[in-house]
């Protein structure tokens, strides 16, 4: 059993004492070992599976660079658009003061449109080339710039200055602000 | 440098191909056609890490990838492995030689083992390898591959009573 010798030393822990159906066993799987070289057949079909695994190994790169790189550019597509809208919008304007306070505060200009007569007064005082078109004029009787731009009532109704039906919009806006602080007293009278 | 990496690569395979293609067969139990595929594909795994493992033990990384993938590819359906409870061939007299029918009888009897019995009974008494070694190639305890050999060992010694005649 020289076969058996040189196996020892290494395999102590498990062939310390094989039996005789083991060291049969050791001796058929050695004996009926068959030669078969490696002839060119075998070593082009080896080098043929070399180059085929290596074409997997580049498909198989080439196709992660393209999925990091799609997934890069959806990424950075849908990035800014997420950014910017959700962001928070800022508050929303208010008024100073309320409009009730507002004559007795002079140093502080209103702001919101529902506000305050002195906001029909700086209508008023518009200069007049600014024209009808970006804020409505003052009715002036007697100027024909203006009769285009009026209601068909306000033009039957011109001859009369001083009984004028139409009244400014700035007028208008003043009057409705001052009715609508009458309504929101409580000491209305019905109240 | 690529030429040297190819010359060392062909010198290597063509020096162990006999070797390797018998651990191969009696890790799939006879099957000559799936030991070729398996020694290839270990081969070909070879090639690609060959700049590292060339100067330290090449044939120990086949014998370690052959060994997983023959008890990783036994498990697929395909190989179609089914236990009978009687050795399908037998050697007839006359008509091979000894050994042949030695070696048929052997593979034979392998092919009733399950894959990982086969290959740590393999692994042991062909390759000589201790238990720990054993269960580091597998890729298992020390213990799970003591179990699987000594499991496989006694289910050869019924089935190669009659080829191994116990010492009277």
């Amino acid at each position: 059993m020289d076969h058996m010798e040189h196996l020892t030393p290494d395999g102590a822990d498990h062939l310390d004492r094989p039996d005789h159906f083991e060291r049969q066993l050791t001796l058929l799987m050695h004996g009926t070992r068959e030669q078969s070289p490696f002839d060119a057949r075998r070593r082009e079909r080896l080098r043929a599976g070399v180059r085929t695994h290596r074409r997997v190994r580049a498909a198989r790169r080439a196709a992660g660079s393209v999925l990091a790189v799609a997934g890069l550019g959806l990424g950075l597509f849908l990035w800014p658009h997420g950014h910017t809208e959700d962001r928070p919008s800022a508050p929303r304007p208010r008024p100073a003061s309320s409009p009730t306070s507002v004559p007795d505060a002079p140093s502080s200009p209103p702001v919101s449109p529902s506000a305050p007569p002195t906001v029909p007064a700086t209508s008023l005082s518009a200069p007049p080339d600014e024209g009808p078109a970006t804020s409505e004029p003052p009715i002036t009787s007697g100027s024909s710039a203006t009769t285009g731009y009026r209601p068909p009532t306000a033009t039957a109704t011109a001859g009369s200055p001083d009984t004028g039906t139409t009244p400014p919009a700035g007028a208008r806006v003043s009057e409705t602000a001052v009715a609508s602080d009458d309504r929101s007293s409580p000491a209305g009278p019905n109240g | 440098m690529e030429q040297t990496r190819a010359g060392e690569y062909d010198a290597f395979v063509a020096a162990r191909w006999s070797v390797l293609f018998h651990l191969a067969r009696l890790l799939t139990g006879g099957d000559r056609h799936r030991a070729e595929d398996l020694l290839q594909e270990s081969l070909v795994k070879l090639w690609f890490v060959w700049p590292k493992v060339a100067d330290e033990a090449p044939e120990a990384y086949v014998r370690k990838v052959l060994a997983r993938a023959a008890a990783r590819s036994a498990r697929r359906r395909w190989w179609g492995e089914r236990p009978v409870a009687e050795l399908p061939e037998t050697a007839a007299a006359g008509d091979m030689s000894a050994t042949v029918a030695e070696r048929s009888r052997l593979e034979a009897a392998l092919a009733q083992l399950t894959p990982r019995q086969r290959a740590a009974v393999v692994l042991r008494y062909y390759q000589d390898l201790p238990d720990r070694q054993v269960a580091q190639t597998l890729g298992c305890p020390v213990g799970t591959a003591r179990s699987h050999a000594a499991r496989g060992v006694a289910r050869l010694r019924r089935l190669l009573a009659d080829v191994i005649e116990p010492v009277g």
